[in-house]
């Protein structure tokens, strides 16, 4: 029978998602909304 | 040999009937949460007393917090949403991420609708499902291969949708343009921006496998987290705290709003999980179409107003209808759900999750040696504990002096809870909330 646990340590899952350009879509996205909620203000 | 060939035919058959099952069954998740996330309004338009529309929001995302712990819980226990992160336990970061990208688009709709009122914001930010189209398409092979007539189906019905959208918009809009006319364009397209960009987290987490079930548990912390946060920014402490409590008559009707909000949201995961963000987003988009059916009929909203408005409502009612179904006839076949595998694969592979959970998942099943989700006595006093802070609020509530429609009422809340049997029927059935 095949295992299903995640092998990666934390730190590597860490790299995988800061080197991830999926994960700098949002995140630019998010930052960009913020600075426009203020400007709001 | 024959035989060999022979078995391989059918495991091929068989394949391509669970694949189209899937897709009915997200198409079904997609009719469900449009006519749940539209039905959400309904208790929000019994309050009419005046405390911010960032305290209205606060209250609400408190109900949608209760709710997203409680449901998952009573659902597959949360013995579920343990085992889902340790496998993957990198989504948790995406989760968070998707649900801060919701509260600062939802707070943006606030100045939107101030600014512009709802005529000109709504359509503006409902562009999100072009945006999601994008995303899918870019990030995660989305109508890669789809040939022409999917693609006319789903862009073409995603922009009559868009089309239908800004007519009711303009039918159902009260309010005129409060001047700062260029500000909120700025926001009701922000707010598009920030929604679109959300399915990115909600695809990624389940072409790696997460269930929704999971998915939206650690999203509403960064849901609340982030609301809470841009609620105390604008308003302060001590004046957030007076509208609470000026509030406390009302916030079971909030509460009770952001609980049929993540009934309807539940079902749009599952969409955007079985037909993708391309397909999932326009049939949630629906939403619409069901708070005018309420706001019409049951609040009576647009009476007395001229026939040129019924001809709106009625022309952009047929607009979303046409939308929905272009969409719903276009789902992805064989080729395309090659590629969705692909991007699975990539997941799999880049974050270390093992594909036969990948696979399992992608296919609505458990994996081979996962156990059965089962709750605990934790799970029930969640439920207990969420139950009460309901009834709470209950007995705090006021119930308002509004002329309702009951007959209309019941029909629209039949035809809800018809949807929420079948929908959640096939779900169990096809995939056991998978």
């Amino acid at each position: 029978m095949e295992h299903t646990e995640n092998p990666k340590p934390s730190s590597s899952r860490l790299s995988s998602v800061l080197t991830d350009v999926h994960f700098w879509v949002p995140v630019a996205v998010l930052i960009s909304g913020l600075l426009l909620l203020s400007f709001m203000r | 040999m024959s035989s060999e060939a022979q078995t391989l035919s059918a495991s091929s058959t068989q394949d391509i009937s669970r694949a189209k099952k899937l897709q009915l069954l997200g198409i079904l998740s997609g009719f469900a949460a449009g006519a749940w996330l539209g039905a959400a309004e309904a208790p929000t338009k019994l309050v009419s007393i005046g405390i911010s529309p960032m305290a209205i929001s606060l209250i609400m995302v408190i109900g949608v917090f209760l709710a997203r712990w409680s449901l998952p819980a009573l659902i597959l226990g949360t013995s579920s949403v343990r085992a889902d992160v340790r496998r993957a336990p990198h989504l948790i970061i995406w989760a968070l991420l998707a649900g801060c990208l919701w509260a600062v688009a939802n707070t943006l709709t606030i100045f939107a609708i101030r600014d512009i009122g709802l005529s000109i914001a709504f359509p503006l930010w409902n562009s999100n499902s072009l945006l999601g189209i994008f995303w899918g398409f870019l990030f995660f092979n989305e109508l890669r291969q789809a040939g022409w007539r999917r693609w006319t189906g789903v862009l073409g019905g995603a922009l009559v949708m868009c089309a239908g959208a800004t007519l009711l918009a303009i039918a159902s809009s009260t309010q005129g343009s409060a001047g700062h006319s260029l500000r909120g364009v700025w926001a009701a397209l922000g707010a598009g921006v920030l929604w679109g960009t959300m399915y990115i987290p909600y695809r990624k987490a389940y072409l790696t496998g997460m269930n929704p079930l999971s998915f939206v548990t650690f999203f509403t912390f960064g849901e609340l987290g982030m609301m809470s946060a841009l609620a105390i920014g604008y308003t302060g402490w001590a004046p957030l705290w007076r509208e609470l409590a000026v509030a406390r008559g009302v916030v079971f009707w909030l509460m009770l709003g952001g609980f049929i909000w993540v009934i309807g949201d539940l079902f749009q995961q599952y969409a955007a999980k079985y037909v993708g963000i391309s397909r999932g987003i326009p049939l949630s988009n629906s939403n619409q179409l069901w708070g005018l059916l309420w706001g019409i009929f049951v609040f009576g909203e647009l009476h007395g107003r001229s026939s040129s408005t019924f001809a709106q409502v009625i022309g952009g009612s047929l607009l979303m209808m046409l939308g929905v179904g272009a969409v719903a006839f276009s789902s992805a076949a064989g080729e395309e759900q090659t590629r969705w595998k692909e991007a699975a694969q990539r997941e799999g592979r880049r974050y270390g999750v093992a594909a036969d959970y990948v696979a399992a998942r992608m296919d609505g099943r458990q994996a081979a040696g996962e156990s059965a989700p089962s709750r605990t006595i934790w799970d029930w006093l969640l439920v207990a504990a969420a139950t009460a802070i309901f009834m709470v609020f209950a007995s705090m509530a006021r119930v308002p002096q509004l002329s309702l429609n009951w007959l209309p009422a019941a029909l629209l809340a039949i035809a809800l809870l018809v949807l929420l049997f079948i929908c959640t029927l096939a779900l169990y059935r096809t995939t056991r909330f998978h």
